[in-house]
């Protein structure tokens, strides 16, 4: 440990490294803890931060990232790379650029964001993607805490329109060859043949599907595991989850070639993961209480009818974005209700 | 009779922090000068009536001054006055009277007080309670009709015992009521009756001082005035402003104390001194302070002359060597104590020691967490808590983390005992937006009490801007509306 602090505190006389500060900052708090002391009145603070929170959404996940690269192996690897390392210097120019800290938010934009691809997606997308996602999912409107958009949404969305024919076609059962045939995903199945999935293979993930959210049962406990730890909030994801469950089930009873059974809408696709990990983004949703019930419902309405009656057969991403712009309207519109002026 | 038991959502239990003062008390030494200030507890300064060279005796009083909001001083030791001066005391200008001992342990005592207070008629007990200073205890004073409080005895609707252990760091009620004390404790409150025949009588009580509320309900049996509430550990429940509006369902409106709403809330060291004051006629010049923290070589309480200096009663019982914060009272709210030479005064409950944070901890964000506290559960203190009290956490005075942008995590709304979002109130401030609308948003009901800045994910000084907020409304003459209901006594 001395060493590292002596290698680290060499790192910060070196003059050619001025420019990267930032990152040494980052080496030197992140390694070394953290030195700051309180100003008083509280003399004491609670021992969480950022840190700390942010390394509960990534224990959350490495099962769904161990999911993944059991089921795909390299192409996971490979796909986890370089969103972290293209991200990471985006992450870091702006933070040199902008001369403030590196904040830890890139640690689960540039984990999620792979994990909600399709495993075959091509390195030069993946790349393409992170640093749309970065830029202008997020560094446009000013860095972590400010922006509208869940990063790593953007990002996926961007790509999705762009490359089209990649990205909806191009998925492959897990621990399938290289060169295997694509094949269809469960809720395109059901769109094109009628045909849903069984509830066991959703469960554990035997179906075709974004790397990270086919295995279903490792992302339920990973989100059951962040509510406890209180690093998310419940309300969005319980609103959520039972929003397209009702409606499915409302759905399926008049209208059965088009909206799919209760059971199926929920495992199926990325509902869960959307549900737990992008939806529950305190930035990007609601702060008030009122506001977090009304996001979660509305995420659900629209997912089921962008998977019903649109083109897509997902409906979970575009649900997420467009909820993620109405957010700030949302939060006004209950703050007004709250502190209504008293009536003279 | 059993107790009635308050729930509190909001707020904070803080438990098990290491350093909380066992039940064990000492006497200390009468020391060889002390330092007097002219304002203790409720109430103005009041102007010396003692001149440099005079003799005075232990329990004489020094400064008094009928005509304005005030409680006579004493003089805690025998001796001659040596100066009379103006000196910054804990962020305020204090006249202050020391005093160099001259070896006698005597006491003056207040003439008229008597055992036998049942017999005694109510302006008598007025005027003991008045000379002994014991009327300058709780948050609105104790009224008596020598202008001690903002309100008339006869104006006094509600009394409030509090003993409550919301804080980090707690007196113990076991040593404050040991023994034969707690007999004292509800012939002090029967006083305190006498004293306010209007008001009604209630306590509150800490959930987990089982023993001590059983023994206080035997006592308090023939008192059928009075009611018992159980409260939890939470913090802040000790203020005014909470503990009210969940006792009395009254709220206190900003700006204003709870004596102007007619209710006066008083600690359990408050009745004690009614109770010496009446029965023995000792003046408050003694005070039972608990030593708190880890940066003590023993957590136990000390009873010390007001008055003494903070070196005298430290001297000896800080761990050496290492780096320490002192603090008043309250590890959230409480003045940092750095000049030794100051004295303690009435106002003084605990001294907390605190071992400053300078310390850094390898890889701090991984570790497992076993004595880390925190209101998230992201330390595997979250596992043990209840489960093994053993397990002390930690204080110490690190930030434990970097300042970052504020994500909105809601924890700062989860804990606000007044139901504020003080993140909202915050990136209010900070952009410069200071209108109406944060009137709107209650800002005026902050109570300071820095819960928001403790629990904060992003460390952010939320409380610290909430206060500047209310500063800067004020420099643009925006201040809160007043209340629509009539209210007690005089504007503080």
């Amino acid at each position: 440990m001395k060493l590292v602090s002596s290698l680290i505190g060499k790192l910060h006389n070196v003059r050619a490294l001025n420019k990267m500060k930032p990152l040494i900052d980052a080496m030197d708090a992140g390694i070394l803890g953290p030195e700051d002391l309180t100003e008083g009145r509280p003399h004491l603070v609670d021992n969480v931060d950022i840190k700390r929170y942010m390394s509960m959404v990534i224990l959350a996940l490495v099962p769904a990232t161990l999911a993944s690269i059991l089921f795909y192996r390299w192409d996971a690897i490979r796909l986890i790379a370089i969103s972290y390392i293209v991200g990471g210097t985006v992450e870091v120019i702006f933070a040199i650029i902008r001369k403030h800290d590196i904040h830890e938010g890139f640690l689960i934009t540039g984990l999620i964001f792979p994990l909600v691809l399709p495993p075959s997606t091509p390195s030069w997308i993946v790349a393409v993607g992170v640093v749309f996602g970065t830029m202008f999912g997020k560094e446009m409107f000013g860095g972590t805490g400010r922006n509208i958009f869940n990063p790593a949404l953007v990002g996926r969305l961007f790509i999705t329109i762009a490359f089209p024919a990649t990205m909806t076609t191009n998925w492959k059962m897990p621990f399938a060859a290289a060169d295997a045939v694509t094949v269809a995903t469960p809720l395109s199945a059901f769109k094109t043949e009628g045909i849903t999935a069984s509830f066991t293979d959703l469960l554990i993930g035997n179906t075709a599907g974004s790397m990270g959210e086919t295995c279903r049962i490792v992302i339920i406990l990973g989100g059951i595991f962040l509510i406890l730890t209180k690093v998310s909030n419940w309300r969005v994801p319980v609103c959520y989850i039972s929003t397209v469950f009702l409606f499915a089930l409302i759905g399926n009873h008049f209208l059965p070639e088009r909206i799919a059974p209760p059971v199926f809408q929920v495992f199926a696709g990325g509902l869960l993961f959307g549900a737990f990990f992008m939806a529950t983004d305190p930035v990007t949703s609601p702060f008030t209480r009122t506001g977090k019930y009304i996001f979660g419902i509305s995420c659900g309405i629209l997912t089921v009818l962008i998977r019903s009656f649109s083109g897509y057969v997902e409906g979970v991403m575009f649900s997420i974005v467009i909820m993620n712009a109405f957010n700030p309207l949302i939060d006004q519109i209950v703050l007004m209700f709250k502190y209504r002026p008293a009536k003279a | 009779m059993t107790p009635e038991q308050k729930k509190f959502a909001k707020g904070y239990r803080f438990n098990n922090f290491e350093g909380q003062p066992e039940a064990k008390i000492s006497q200390l030494d009468i020391p060889s000068k002390v330092t007097i200030p002219l304002k203790q507890g409720f109430g103005d300064e009041v102007a010396p009536i003692v001149e440099i060279g005079q003799t005075v005796e232990a329990g004489q009083i020094i400064g008094r001054d009928d005509e304005s909001i005030s409680s006579p001083v004493h003089s805690s030791i025998n001796g001659e006055v040596v100066a009379i001066e103006k000196i910054d005391y804990l962020g305020e200008e204090t006249t202050v009277i020391t005093i160099e001992s001259n070896g006698n342990d005597g006491l003056q005592t207040l003439p008229g007080a008597s055992v036998n207070w049942q017999d005694m008629p109510a302006d008598t007990i007025d005027e003991l309670v008045y000379l002994s200073g014991a009327a300058s205890s709780g948050t609105s004073g104790i009224p008596t009709t020598f202008n001690s409080a903002s309100i008339m005895p006869n104006e006094v609707e509600n009394v409030i015992v509090q003993g409550v252990a919301s804080q980090i760091h707690n007196i113990s009620l076991e040593v404050l009521l040991k023994g034969d004390i707690l007999s004292h404790f509800t012939a002090g409150l029967k006083i305190l009756k006498k004293l306010m025949p209007k008001a009604r009588f209630h306590m509150a009580l800490d959930e987990s001082q089982n023993r001590t509320i059983s023994k206080a309900l035997q006592l308090m049996s023939p008192v059928k005035t009075i009611n018992v509430f159980t409260v939890p550990r939470k913090y802040p429940l000790h203020r005014d402003e909470v503990l009210i509006p969940l006792l009395l369902g009254q709220k206190i409106p900003h700006g204003y104390l709870a004596a102007n709403i007619g209710a006066i809330v008083l600690d359990i060291p408050a009745i004690l001194a009614v109770y010496d004051a009446v029965t023995e006629g000792i003046p408050l010049i003694e005070k039972t302070i608990a030593l708190c923290g880890p940066g003590f070589r023993e957590n136990t309480h000390v009873k010390a002359r007001i008055g003494t200096c903070l070196e005298d009663i430290l001297k000896k019982r800080t761990k050496p060597g290492k780096d320490i914060r002192l603090v008043k009272n309250s590890c959230l709210t409480g003045n940092t104590l750095t000049d030794m030479s100051l004295p303690i005064s009435r106002t003084f409950n605990s001294i907390i020691a605190l071992t400053e944070g300078t310390e850094r901890e390898f890889l701090s964000f991984v570790r497992p967490g076993v004595n880390k506290d925190s209101f998230s559960r992201v330390f595997l203190s979250s596992l043990f808590e209840g489960l093994s009290p053993r397990i002390k956490k930690g204080c110490d005075t690190n930030l434990h983390g970097e300042v970052r942008p504020c994500i909105a995590c809601g924890f700062c709304e989860d804990v606000c005992p007044v139901n504020l979002i003080p993140h909202l109130l915050f990136h209010q401030v900070q952009n410069d937006v200071i209108d109406e609308l944060l009137i709107n948003y209650k800002i005026f009901d902050c109570i300071d009490c820095n819960l928001c800045t403790y629990v904060c994910t992003s460390k952010i000084p939320l409380a610290k801007y909430i206060k500047d907020g209310r500063e800067k409304l004020a420099d643009e003459g925006l201040t809160c509306p007043e209340p629509d209901f009539p209210l007690k006594g005089v504007k503080p």
